[in-house]
């Protein structure tokens, strides 16, 4: 298969990132949910491969880890000096929000915040905000409004999805005031869906890589198991 | 136990029967198959069908578009024929050529468009597709049957009906693939479209164009031979030809990664089960087609004859119980007691084979059309298991006492318990069955190891406070995730989990294909492996111009036609 700037479906993300996940040892169900979280950043425009290669990168580096441990009543910290994985903190933020929690969340130290983001989306979260200031010292607000709304509030040139190394803030929305220098990109994550399904999902060069970490869950095959690993035999003229 | 009554009062098959792999592969076709509720579809809403292009030379290779029409779209099925060696014909993934290739467009192509599925249907797996595409397939001929029908259709006969019988189809498919598969269009495209709705509806339409495409193929062929000598196959020959398929274990996988869905289609034909075996005095007219159907099924099962030993002799026992069946109900006229139709299926189920079991459960269905087909429409599911992070340990572990115990007693020590495991080989992603003794991956394994993770969840839970969040938990244990969201599942959809261990060294895949298969509506299941069948689609069913024919619905045991008179 040709792996760069092909189209691809929301399934077949479903597919390969889930499997991406597992080729970097990550258990199945943050797996699962991971490739949901791209397939919410597929239907807003977003290239899935981009978003996400750093977070496979780093848990396949070891530059960051899945351990998570509340450090209070409503913070979460790596339990070792790492990132803390993105796969694991998008589903501690899940969780936390769909508890209806009033309190606040915060997360530190994640490799790719915007991760977190894109699973709070795919559980349809409302009327929740995402603050995070990253290691390259941008910062970012995101609110997730009603019916599937969502938009981000940020003055920093760099491309959100590629921010790395974040301390992140959850919390209900609350009305903010903005400053008049900074960019407001909104989104429809309804219309996105409706227009993605028409005309297929761009993935670009980082693909390939995603590709790599998928095509780990691939047994080799040999002789005996192309042979009796499906049962069937090798010609029908029948 | 064995009853379970739902929210309505009726009698339901209990979970842990009815989702036994011995069982699943006892089922048969319904009413409620997939099959027969898109033919009642199209005869309703009156689909109109055309040949739009037919560009094959005198073997019948070229290219071909075929349209369904129906009252809101239309959907064109494409498809490339070819001459393939002989020595490349294989059912399997790994195939890399076939006789036929399809793909099923999203109203009627352009010429630019045939033009870019020539260059990538014909390839498969190793195409490139786009929204506009729904299904991808592809088929090979029958050999013999092919070619004997072509050179008798040429010569003015009919076929000879012994042989069209004992293979039943011009041509089976070997893959059809939907969702998204390939850069096709996904499933969510479809979900606002009232035809394509139920499961595999879109995917069993294409299968139909196949067949009807199929027979227009081998009469065209015909035809560019003989000339005026060549004649069509009579309409009740041509009734007859279903579509074949080759099913290995791609299927499995997708039963178990589906719990939502799949305790959404047994629930839709437990609860018609339970609604029939709930009438005190049946109609009349059903208790007629009752026995039509019996008399129908009796024929069909006698015609139905494999060469794998086990199921040969399963069939062979279900002709016994079949006649026995029918001399019990004569003999105590038990139509006219009340309740006959729970008599009925307790006499079977104390009496006779899961085979028997599962067939009068399809015979029951049969004549309650009213009573039931309402439940088609509940067969599917747009969205999977969710995780309930609130859900305390106590229940969690009350979930897996409740609906788990099935996986809780199995002694994952033993060698047996874990003689297999699932996984995809990097030849083209084919899923395979490999032995831990003797295959390598066993690292790779697909995650469809539920009993398992079930069993180790289980005594996971053993040292926990009670009171613990199962979020909390599953932070700490990230392992246990995808389980737990399932047991959540499964608490409230309790026939989404097959309740066997699929890796124990006396699992049979075949059992999961013949699940779905029936659901599928397939018949003359013809096993050729534990790891793969070959079945009949659509046999019986009426040809576009007979989608109005007033017996459109009565084809759910078709049985061997009889050449008119001259």
């Amino acid at each position: 298969m040709n792996r760069e700037f092909i189209r691809i479906s929301l399934n077949e993300i479903l597919f390969y990132f889930t499997r991406a996940g597992f080729g970097v040892n990550a258990p199945i169900g943050l797996s699962e949910d991971f490739a949901r979280s791209n397939v919410w950043l597929a239907e807003n425009g977003f290239d899935p491969s981009s978003c996400s290669y750093f977070a496979l990168d780093c848990l396949d580096n070891s530059k960051s880890s899945l351990i998570a441990k509340f450090s209070d009543s409503n913070t979460i910290v790596c339990g070792n000096k790492k990132y803390l994985s993105a796969f694991q903190a998008s589903v501690v933020a899940a969780d936390w929000v769909s508890t209806n929690s009033k309190d606040g969340l915060n997360i530190i130290n994640v490799d790719s915040p915007f991760l977190v983001l894109a699973q709070l989306g795919a559980i349809l979260a409302e009327n929740w905000q995402i603050e995070w200031s990253d290691d390259e010292g941008d910062e970012y607000l995101v609110k997730l409004n009603k019916n599937e709304k969502w938009e981000i509030v940020s003055n920093s040139v760099s491309q959100i999805e590629h921010s790395k190394g974040a301390n992140i803030s959850i919390r209900k929305s609350i009305h903010t005031d903005i400053d008049n220098d900074v960019t407001i990109n909104k989104f429809d994550t309804k219309c996105g869906r409706k227009n993605i399904l028409q005309t297929g999902v761009e993935v670009k060069d980082r693909w390939g890589l995603v590709y790599e970490y998928f095509s780990r869950c691939l047994v080799k095959s040999n002789t005996r198991s192309r042979e009796s690993g499906a049962g069937a035999g090798l010609v029908d003229n029948d | 136990m064995t009853i379970n009554v739902n929210s309505n009062g009726l009698i339901l098959r209990n979970p842990s029967k009815v989702m036994r792999l011995d069982r699943m592969g006892s089922s048969f076709q319904t009413r409620l198959s997939f099959m027969r509720t898109l033919i009642r579809r199209m005869s309703t809403y009156k689909w109109r069908f055309e040949r739009l292009r037919s560009d094959i030379n005198s073997e019948g290779y070229g290219v071909s578009v075929y349209a369904a029409h129906t009252p809101e779209r239309t959907y064109s099925l494409v498809a490339f024929t070819q001459s393939i060696p002989n020595d490349m014909r294989t059912d399997r993934v790994i195939a890399e050529v076939w006789d036929a290739t399809f793909s099923l467009y999203d109203g009627v192509p352009s010429t630019e468009d045939i033009e870019y599925l020539s260059k990538n249907t014909p390839k498969q797996e190793a195409g490139r597709f786009r929204p506009s595409e729904l299904v991808l397939a592809r088929a090979n001929k029958s050999v013999r049957l092919f070619e004997h029908i072509a050179s008798s259709l040429s010569n003015g006969e009919q076929p000879d009906i012994d042989l069209l019988a004992s293979v039943g189809y011009l041509m089976r498919t070997t893959a059809v693939y939907g969702s998204g598969k390939f850069g096709c269009a996904d499933r969510a495209k479809l979900h606002d479209r009232e035809e394509c709705k139920v499961s595999f509806h879109i995917e069993l339409l294409a299968v139909y164009l196949i067949r009807w495409f199929t027979i227009d193929l081998v009469e065209t062929i015909a035809q560019k031979r003989g000339g005026k000598k060549a004649v069509k196959l009579e309409h009740n020959i041509s009734k007859f030809i279903g579509v074949g398929n080759s099913t290995g274990l791609g299927m499995a996988p997708f039963l178990l990664k589906h719990p939502v869905l799949i305790h959404n289609w047994v629930s839709a034909k437990e609860t018609s089960l339970g609604r029939i075996r709930s009438i005190k005095r049946p109609a009349d007219y059903s208790t007629e087609i009752f026995f039509q159907s019996l008399k129908q099924a009796s024929q069909h099962i006698k015609e139905w004859n494999v060469e794998d030993k086990e199921q040969a002799l399963r069939i062979e026992r279900l002709r016994v119980e079949v006649d026995k069946l029918e001399d019990w109900c004569v003999n105590n006229d038990i139509l006219k007691n009340i309740y006959p139709w729970d008599s009925i299926y307790k006499f079977v189920e104390d009496n006779f084979s899961n085979e028997c079991q599962e067939l009068i459960v399809s015979l029951l269905l049969e004549p309650h059309g009213e009573l039931i087909d309402d439940l088609a429409d509940t067969m599917f599911a747009t969205d999977g298991p969710v995780f309930d992070s609130k859900m305390q340990l106590k229940e969690l572990t009350n979930i897996l006492n409740e609906h788990y115990s099935w996986a809780t007693k199995i002694d994952f020590s033993s060698a047996e318990s874990q003689h297999h495991f699932w996984y995809y080989s990097e030849d083209k992603l084919e899923p395979r069955f490999g032995s831990i003794e003797t295959d390598d991956g066993v690292e790779q394994e697909m995650p469809l190891a539920i009993a398992r993770e079930i069993s180790e969840l289980h005594n996971k839970l053993e040292t926990f406070s009670k009171t613990m969040c199962t979020g909390e938990f599953a932070m700490r244990y990230p392992q246990f995730r995808h389980i737990i969201r399932r047991a959540q599942n499964t608490a409230v959809r309790p026939y989404a989990e097959v309740q066997d261990n699929l890796l124990s060294k006396s699992m049979r895949p075949l059992d999961l294909l013949r699940f779905k298969l029936a659901f599928f509506g397939a018949s003359k299941f013809d096993p050729k492996s534990d790891l793969w069948t070959r079945i009949s689609m659509y046999q019986g069913a009426p040809l576009p111009k007979n989608l109005n024919d007033i017996d459109h619905d009565d084809w759910a045991f078709p049985i061997k036609p009889i050449k008119e008179m001259r």
